[in-house]
């Protein structure tokens, strides 16, 4: 019989009280996980989400941030041309954004147009169809959600897209006959959004003048991970009037902007601890103030203090582990419930969750439930330590 | 306007006047701290960091309404009459949007919708719809704070319900006791509900005041982080209401099913002699 | 009956000298104790002076009114309540000279205690409850398991090794406390009304058992006020206010 064993064994006693407190372990224990994954969820799913075509760097008109405002930067092509005959440089793309709308037979729908230099492109994925070929002016690409806008619309078919309204006179300054040659999935895109994507230029007379050559980003692929953080450092001195950024300064520009989230887990997750200190050590003070008695006669017949010290503490490791188990169950299911509040945020792109499960932290979290739910026996553990055991026994005669 | 606004460039340095006219401008406030700025300055505007040929002159800085949306982005604001910034951006016939006032009797569903019909390159919406559609992020805040609300009363519940079960049965010997001296176990139970009551109420009206020591830390740590006016944290006689009213539903649930248990168990075996 | 006795007398009085006794063949010696303690900020006198020796294979019983000092007496020559004045000597050990775990440690090997509340494990079986002193004392599983079973054999409780305590009547409860107080083989079985709870029949149970005990060479000492237990003992001491009325 070890002190675990006769731990446990020893919630059994009072089954309704020990499922109680277990029950608020386990609550517990789980806003402890959820806020364990939200505190590292945000720059871990943020981070996977900038780093998913591998490219480590953005740059974008100075003082804002990818897709942030309808500024754009001149010159996209050249500065790409030179980005890529860079020897740090694996390769480069630049993307325009743009709202452009299509032509259906009742009226115009507004889409959120790509414009993509599809040899090396970061934002998104052919799901069905083929890619654009990099000099095709008449190929389109569209998401699942434009396919339903414009009525359905599949591989082959023609869509006729329209730019540069002009409300006054009723009419577009572009016009644009385009063929669907894929289905895509856009990494960046929020859920539902319309979006369709053409080759740079003809996004550019569709959005915008056609001088300029604008873009509103523009991504960059490092040979190597270590040459990262070098490259932005001398792309921004190269670059003064443009803003360069890495995808580590991205993710902690994102987490400053949702630092709330990240406030409220830490709060949350130091108030799971105490309801869990507060919950074992009452549990725990209770029932051994209700078994001074039995302690005082253990110690009687020559049980040590430290066996009884251990014991208790045993109880309230046990109700930690059991709780916790039961926390580890109900959190990842409250997770997936609160994750699909937060990323039903207007403009957050579809991949982007909260709640992001990582093994280092989530361990810790394992480790710093247990330590605590044993301190939380520290106190009714010293109780029973220095309960007097002939004036216990004489009460416990009377 | 707004948003093309964002990427101008301010620049504090002042330089010897161009031909061109000086423009007048407002900055909001924390921009003009930011920047280091006060009514008077002369800056440099352009729409690219080497196109910086405008000169302004601060004329005002404003506190704009607290919006829950924009204070995590610490934007740098500023406002212009409409043509300099037209002429300054290179579209002196263009703008983001209309407002438009309606005279009195006309619904503004009804405007939109005529306007609609006959629009090319725009759309109308009702104001309300705007709020609606843009308070969307507030929303979804909100709606992650009742769920994890939700989830702090459950856990409340249960840890109430625990300690409560536990009070009880810390009365065992007491009840024993009682029961031998010939006390009906009606008056018992009612006798420890009470207990369980005021135990409820009293707990409850010390975690209004520890909510209220909390909310007000809260506002003063978050406006100060976000350099707002708007308060994050507001106690209501509602909110007062439903803990109090909670708690003490809860509370008597708990004493009420300890109670019972415990009014039923015989004396002798309360007592531990049996 | 004989090799019953051989084998139960394995059992008791294992325990060696620790140092020479000054009264020789005692195996507890109490000389003029005193203890006082508060009671709702009055003084208690509950011993005024009681000095006592008991010898090996003796069965003494202390009696008296309720308030007498007889419990009192007893948890002091356990050592497990400290005298105000005067000593206890233990197989030759001086109480007052050791530490609370050495105190510990000689009442886990020298003492056996018997009480009347039983204060069983209620979440352990009977076997394991009668193992408790033997874990605490590092004897290995498989021996105190044995070891265990042959107590419980001895006490007449062999069929109910596996039942929890809870599921035990009041005598079984008492005769498992007994088998736990002889778990380690101790010198002295000390015993706290041991038939208090229990009714007539079951409290004649235990006299037979203290009585079969004795013919078996344990030295005990009974603190009691049923007058059968008092008249089996082989002397008889009687508490009066604090001291001893007569020996």
């Amino acid at each position: 019989m070890t002190g675990l064993g006769w731990g446990i064994r020893s919630l059994g006693r009072h089954p309704l009280r020990t499922g109680l407190s277990l029950a608020g372990i386990a609550v517990a224990a789980a806003m402890l996980l959820d806020m364990v994954m939200l505190s590292g969820g945000i720059d871990k799913s943020f981070g996977d989400l900038l780093l998913q075509r591998g490219y480590q760097i953005r740059i974008t008109p100075k003082g804002t941030l990818p897709f942030d405002t309808e500024a754009s930067l001149p010159g996209a092509r050249r500065l790409v041309r030179t980005l890529r005959a860079d020897p740090e440089v694996a390769t480069a793309g630049a993307i325009l954004g743009s709202a452009v709308y299509a032509r259906t037979p009742d009226s115009l729908v507004t889409l959120f147009g790509y414009g993509v230099q599809p040899e090396s492109q970061g934002i998104y994925r052919v799901m069905a169809g083929a890619d654009l070929a990099p000099a095709d002016t008449t190929g389109l690409l569209l998401s699942a959600a434009a396919a339903a806008v414009l009525g359905g619309a599949r591989v082959g078919d023609t869509v006729m897209l329209a730019g540069r309204l002009d409300p006054q006179i009723a009419a577009a300054a572009e016009d644009r006959s385009l063929v669907v040659r894929g289905m895509v999935e856009w990494l960046y895109d929020y859920r539902g959004q319309p979006s369709v994507g053409a080759v740079l230029p003809v996004m550019q007379r569709l959005a915008r003048q056609a001088t300029g050559d604008p873009a509103s980003l523009v991504l960059v692929r490092a040979r190597a991970d270590s040459m990262v953080e070098p490259l932005v450092a001398r792309l921004r001195a190269d670059y003064p009037t443009l803003e360069v950024n890495s995808v580590v300064e991205l993710v902690a520009q994102a987490k400053r902007r949702l630092s709330y989230f990240t406030q409220l887990a830490h709060v949350l997750g130091a108030m799971s601890l105490v309801v869990t200190v507060l919950l074992i050590g009452t549990l725990l003070t209770i029932t051994v103030n209700e078994r001074l008695g039995e302690i005082a006669t253990l110690r009687a017949i020559g049980i040590g203090k430290a066996t009884v010290v251990s014991q208790v503490l045993a109880e309230g490791v046990a109700l930690t582990v059991i709780g916790s188990a039961l926390g580890v169950l109900l959190g990842l299911a409250t997770a997936r419930y609160l994750d699909a509040i937060l990323t039903s945020f207007p403009g957050l792109p579809a991949a982007f969750s909260f709640f992001v499960p990582r093994a280092d932290t989530l361990t810790q979290a394992a480790v710093v439930l247990l330590v605590t739910g044993s301190l939380a026996g520290l106190y009714p553990a010293w109780l029973a330590a220095r309960a007097p055991i002939a004036a216990t026994l004489r009460a416990e005669a009377t | 306007m707004r948003a093309l606004l964002c990427a101008v460039l301010l620049c504090a340095f002042v330089s010897r006047p161009g031909r061109a006219q000086v423009v007048d401008l407002a900055l909001e406030r924390g921009t003009a701290g930011r920047l280091g700025l006060s009514v008077g300055d002369t800056v440099r505007l352009g729409t690219a960091p080497d196109s910086m040929l405008r000169l302004g002159v601060v004329r005002a800085i404003y506190q704009p309404r607290p919006d829950p949306a924009e204070i995590a982005r610490r934007a740098l604001q500023a406002r212009f009459h409409l043509p300099d910034l037209a002429e300054l951006l290179g579209a002196p016939d263009r703008v983001d949007r209309f407002g438009l006032a309606l005279v009195a009797g006309v619904s503004p569903d009804s405007a939109a919708a005529e306007l609609n019909r006959s629009a090319f390159g725009f759309r109308a919406y009702p104001s309300a719809q705007i709020a609606s559609e843009s308070s969307q992020t507030f929303q979804v805040v909100s709606r992650f704070h009742r769920a994890i609300a939700m989830i702090t009363i459950v856990a409340s519940a249960v840890f109430l319900l625990c300690i409560m079960l536990l009070k009880v049965e810390e009365r065992r010997l007491d009840a024993a006791v009682m029961r031998f001296v010939g006390v009906r176990r009606r008056t018992i139970f009612y006798a420890l509900l009470l207990e369980a009551a005021v135990l409820a109420v009293a707990g409850s009206l010390l975690g209004i005041v520890i909510a209220l020591a909390a909310g007000a830390i809260t506002n003063a740590y978050y406006q100060r982080f976000f350099d707002t006016q708007l308060v994050f944290s507001v106690i209501t006689p509602r909110i007062v209401a439903l803990g109090v009213g909670l708690s003490l539903v809860l509370g008597l649930a708990a004493g009420a099913i300890a109670a019972a248990r415990l009014v039923r168990t015989r004396p002798m075996v309360l007592w531990g002699r049996a | 009956m004989a090799r019953r006795a051989r084998t139960h007398s394995r059992h008791l009085a294992g325990g060696g000298h620790l140092s020479a006794p000054s009264h020789p063949g005692a195996v507890l010696v109490a000389r003029d104790l005193r203890k006082d303690y508060p009671v709702g900020g009055e003084t208690v006198h509950a011993l005024r002076g009681v000095s006592l020796s008991v010898g090996r294979g003796e069965h003494v019983a202390i009696v008296g009114p309720s308030g007498s000092g007889k419990s009192t007496l007893l948890q002091l020559l356990g050592g497990i309540d400290t005298p105000s004045a005067g000593s206890v000597e233990v197989l030759g050990t001086r109480l007052e000279r050791l530490s609370d775990r050495d105190l510990t440690r000689l009442r886990l090997l020298r003492l056996g205690f018997v009480f009347q509340r039983f204060h069983l494990l209620p979440v352990l079986t009977a076997r394991e409850n009668v193992e408790l002193p033997m874990a605490e004392a590092g004897v290995k599983s498989a021996e105190r398991r044995a070891r265990a079973l042959e107590l419980l054999e001895y006490v007449g409780l062999s069929g109910r090794a596996g039942h929890r305590a809870t599921q035990l009547s009041g005598g079984e409860m008492q005769r498992v406390a007994i088998a736990r107080a002889l778990a380690n083989q101790p010198a002295v079985l000390l015993a706290d009304e041991p038939t208090g709870e229990l009714d007539a029949a079951t409290g004649q149970e235990i006299l037979e058992l203290f009585r079969r005990l004795n013919r078996d060479g344990a030295t005990l000492v009974v603190v009691t006020h049923d007058e059968r237990l008092a008249r089996e003992a082989g002397r008889t001491v009687t508490m009066f206010d604090g001291r001893i009325a007569d020996r």
